[in-house]
């Protein structure tokens, strides 16, 4: 009786310490992980005969001292390869906390070329190879690197003409005493993707089960299954227009088809060119698809099998910028051989940093759903309800979520202390 | 050819000199170099990062070549990650040079801060990733085409920190979504203070959930809620390369756990197998940890108790290792109550995920827990059919597991270095794994 409650005051006495300590026991404060402003690196050129001076100018982010003993970092500069070719070998050489990091490069001047030029080149080889150090002193938020030219990402050597087969498998199980469930995934896919022209064909297939077990003898089984197969073409018609084709085959228990055949052209207009999409695309897509369809049970409209034209229209706003990012996108389709078979959607996503510290994120989406042609007419049992095994006849369907936070403090810091784990691995496995 | 007379090779030099920022110039203006044929020869790279924005960083930096598979490259980058005292994010880039470049390796860091967008830190990373890979292109002839350039900063003194490490964080989210027979919600809120050092680690926290779920039926409405809260501390001190020393406390409260109100108090003891500065590529960590915990259930339990102290010990060995292979992390975690040796309970969990061999990527994900007569909380009474089905309450079980096996089997071109966003970029049937 008194025993866990001397334990408990002990405890709490000892965490009282504790919490209080940190502030008073600190010793000598923590090396701190950012180094204060340090000079510029300094760098001992060993090259007899070198023009130390034509570098100073040339690499003002490093200081250049006359002595290996206050250096950081040595270059040796020596003449190498055949003597024809004028080849110098650039040896780099770390020290104190460079200790290790070396590297061992060759400048070869063009045949016929200018001794300035020659000059020029060298100290170019020498600014690389000095950048792996530089780029762990403070120096390096002042630097830039640029490549001059554009190469096409098709300039390489490859024999397999830019397909790319893919075969996986995957499966998911999960278990305990009164329940099981077990979620298993196949699929091909054969890609080739070069800026002119996009082709992706892939053919899946997944199968799920779960059971519960009520305890008293009662057992509830569910199972469902679906596969298909997809395939897209797309030709580059200029920096804003793209046209291409879609072609996919489906079968789902969760929606009711036994087969269904969707096929059709459609065309693109990006407003801005494709090229910068990874900072802004604004996309307008046109589509007319042909389904054909075989139904699981009858459908909700007595239909056990049909054949549909379909057209769709969708406008896609993405933009990634320093304050943060958003996207935008508004979809319409409808049959043609009933025009009040229809949806609409519109999902919409911000996630905005209002103010140094502040973040806010909201994102939301809402369908307006009636073109629900392939409904079982049977409906859904009370267990395929609440374990969503079966689509239902809804109007609408909507999401939104909104999230706020808001940080102050050492924010910056940039202290990594591993101790007591740093909080569990996630993963996540995307198809 | 004529000799230039010495002024004018001084003038020239100084003419040089003072265009010393511009950019490199291949030597020899009269020979253009191919970009083209230049590029087939640029370092090949293979980029191991779970969540860096592959797309970006490949249309930012175009002077190598991206393939697919690890072995290809002649510099495998691998870019670990782990979390900052101040929220933000280190990543670690290893440069692993392979095949020809075998005897060149480098280490940069690059450190996000919480409060950074998403086009911060690509940017930054990109920034990173451009320095590092200078070591390397500098053996392949593009380099000539490289433009550094530096601009010399307006004088900063260094900032003293006047919150003195402290960081502080509030968050609210909230999510909604619906059909007409169908709605669910879900809003939670958290604070947290924590001062990270390489000394000492404080972390204060207080979170609380709530979840519910209805459903329209024939007429009924079945409504399914779920509401936690719970708040926790935890101190850690540093104890050289191997050691640590910590206690933590909570509190908590679980309706799925049938608790009404837990207190715990743990101190805790850690031993790590390899030097805690090694910890984003490889940690293999003993934890041991004594806790108490007085609690009161919300409803009697199947050992007919309402309220109880229960002392228990903790034991877990951790392994995490992010190698050029792939990613292993390991974990068993055994526990016993002191009331009554026969109540305990053990857990498992793995993560393996192997690039095996060209083009071929295996990953088994599982864990599973043995519980023997160590579910205290659970309820007395037989969960209804609903709570059962939606999972709201926990169940009495022996064991419970998950498992999630996988391979991709990859082959054809090995390049990657094509970006094409028409028609949108998702889709193909590819799988991808990212574990953080």
């Amino acid at each position: 009786m008194t025993k866990p409650q001397k334990l408990i005051a002990f405890l709490l006495a000892t965490l009282a310490y504790l919490a209080v300590a940190p502030a008073a026991a600190q010793v000598p404060p923590p090396a701190p992980s950012v180094p204060p402003p340090s000079p510029l690196p300094r760098v001992f050129l060993d090259w007899p005969g070198g023009d130390i001076e034509f570098l100073r100018g040339e690499i003002p982010f490093v200081e250049f001292v006359p002595s290996l003993e206050a250096a950081q970092v040595r270059v040796a500069v020596t003449p190498g390869g055949p003597p024809e070719t004028g080849t110098f070998v650039l040896e780099f050489t770390g020290f104190k906390e460079f200790q290790g990091e070396t590297n061992r490069l060759s400048y070869v001047p063009d045949p016929g070329a200018k001794p300035e030029d020659v000059k020029r080149g060298l100290a170019g080889m020498v600014k690389i190879g000095l950048l792996r150090y530089v780029a762990k002193t403070p120096v390096a938020k002042d630097l830039s690197i640029r490549f001059l030219d554009q190469a096409k990402p098709t300039s390489v050597n490859d024999k397999w003409n830019f397909w790319v087969f893919s075969l996986s498998a995957s499966s998911f199980l999960s278990g305990e005493t009164q329940y099981k469930s077990g979620s298993y995934y196949g699929s091909f896919s054969a890609n080739r993707v070069t800026p002119e022209l996009k082709v992706r064909t892939s053919v899946y297939g997944d199968y799920s089960k779960s059971r519960f077990d009520f305890g008293d003898g009662t057992i509830y089984e569910s199972k469902s299954y679906g596969y298909g197969s997809s395939g897209l073409v797309v030709k580059s018609l200029g920096e804003h227009w793209s046209a291409g084709a879609f072609l996919s085959l489906e079968s789902s228990t969760y929606s009711n088809l036994k087969l269904s055949l969707n096929v059709g052209p459609a065309i693109e207009y990006d407003v801005f060119p494709y090229s910068q999409s990874t900072k802004r695309q604004l996309r307008i897509l046109y589509r007319i698809g042909f389904t054909a369809a075989r139904y699981r049970e009858e459908t909700v409209y007595f239909k056990t099998s049909e054949r549909l034209l379909q057209e769709s229209l969708s406008w896609a706003y993405e933009i990634v910028r320093p304050w943060g990012n958003a996207s935008v996108q508004l979809q319409g389709s409808h049959f043609f051989h009933d025009f009040s078979k229809n949806r609409l959607e519109l999902e919409a996503e911000l996630s905005f940093r209002i103010w140094r510290g502040m973040s806010f994120e909201i994102d939301g989406s809402y369908t307006r759903i009636r073109d629900q042609i392939a409904l079982s007419a049977g409906g859904a049992s009370y267990e395929d309800i609440l374990l969503r095994q079966k689509q239902l006849a809804t109007g609408y369907d909507y999401s939104f979520s909104v999230g706020l936070n808001f940080s102050f403090g050492s924010t910056r810091s940039n202290v990594v202390n591993p101790r007591f784990g740093n909080g569990g691995r996630s993963i996540s496995i995307s198809m | 050819m004529r000799r230039i007379p010495g002024a004018a090779s001084a003038l020239m030099l100084s003419l040089v000199l003072g265009l010393g920022l511009i950019p490199l110039r291949a030597a020899g203006q009269a020979v253009v170099p191919d970009v083209d044929e230049l590029k087939k020869s640029a370092v090949k790279v293979f980029l191991d990062c779970g969540d860096c924005d592959l797309n970006y960083i490949k249309t930012e930096i175009t002077f190598v070549n991206y393939v697919r598979d690890r072995l290809e490259a002649q510099v495998h980058i691998l870019i670990s990650t782990q979390s900052t005292g101040g929220g933000g994010v280190e990543y670690t880039l290893a440069f692993i040079g392979q095949n020809d470049f075998k005897d060149m390796k480098d280490v940069q860091k690059y450190f996000s801060s919480k409060t950074d967008t998403d086009d911060d830190v690509r940017r930054g990373l990109v920034k990173a990733l451009k320095l590092g890979l200078m070591s390397f292109v500098g053996r392949t002839p593009i380099a000539g085409r490289i433009a550094v350039e530096y601009t010399r900063p307006e004088a900063s003194g260094s900032r003293r920190d006047r919150w003195n490490s402290w960081v502080f964080s509030l968050s609210g989210d909230s999510y909604f979504s619906g059909e007409e027979t169908y709605m669910s919600r879900m809003v939670d809120g958290s604070f947290s203070a924590n001062r990270v050092t390489p000394a000492s680690k404080l972390r204060l926290g207080f979170s609380i959930d709530s979840y519910e779920q209805t459903y329209e039926i024939e007429e009924a409405t079945i409504t399914g809620k779920m509401s936690s809260w719970n708040a926790n501390g935890l101190y850690v001190i540093s104890l050289g390369e191997h050691w640590s020393a910590g206690v933590s406390v909570g509190a908590e409260s679980s309706l799925y756990s049938n608790i009404d109100f837990g207190f715990g108090v743990a101190p805790a003891v850690e031993y790590n197998f390899f030097p805690y500065s090694q910890s984003t590529r490889r940690q293999l960590r003993a934890l041991y940890t004594l806790s108490l915990n007085p609690v009161k259930y919300r409803e009697e339990t199947i050992f007919g108790k309402l309220r109880e102290t229960l002392l228990k010990q903790d034991l877990s060995l951790t392994l995490d290792l992010r190698e050029k292979f792939g990613t292993v992390s390991l974990s068993v975690e055994g526990s016993n109550y002191f009331n009554d040796m026969s109540k305990y309970r053990i857990d498992t969990f793995s993560i393996v995920n192997l690039r095996l061999y060209k083009g071929l990527t295996v990953y088994v994900i599982g864990g599973k827990s043995w519980y023997h007569n160590s579910q205290l909380s659970l309820l007395g009474r037989e969960p209804t059919y609903e709570e059962q089905l939606l999972r709201l309450r926990e169940l009495p079980m022996n064991s419970n597991y998950f498992t999630a096996v996988g391979f991709q089997f990859q082959f054809g071109s090995i390049f990657t270095n094509v970006i094409n966003p028409r028609f949108g970029s998702s889709g193909g049937g590819g799988l991808s794994i990212s574990i953080h």
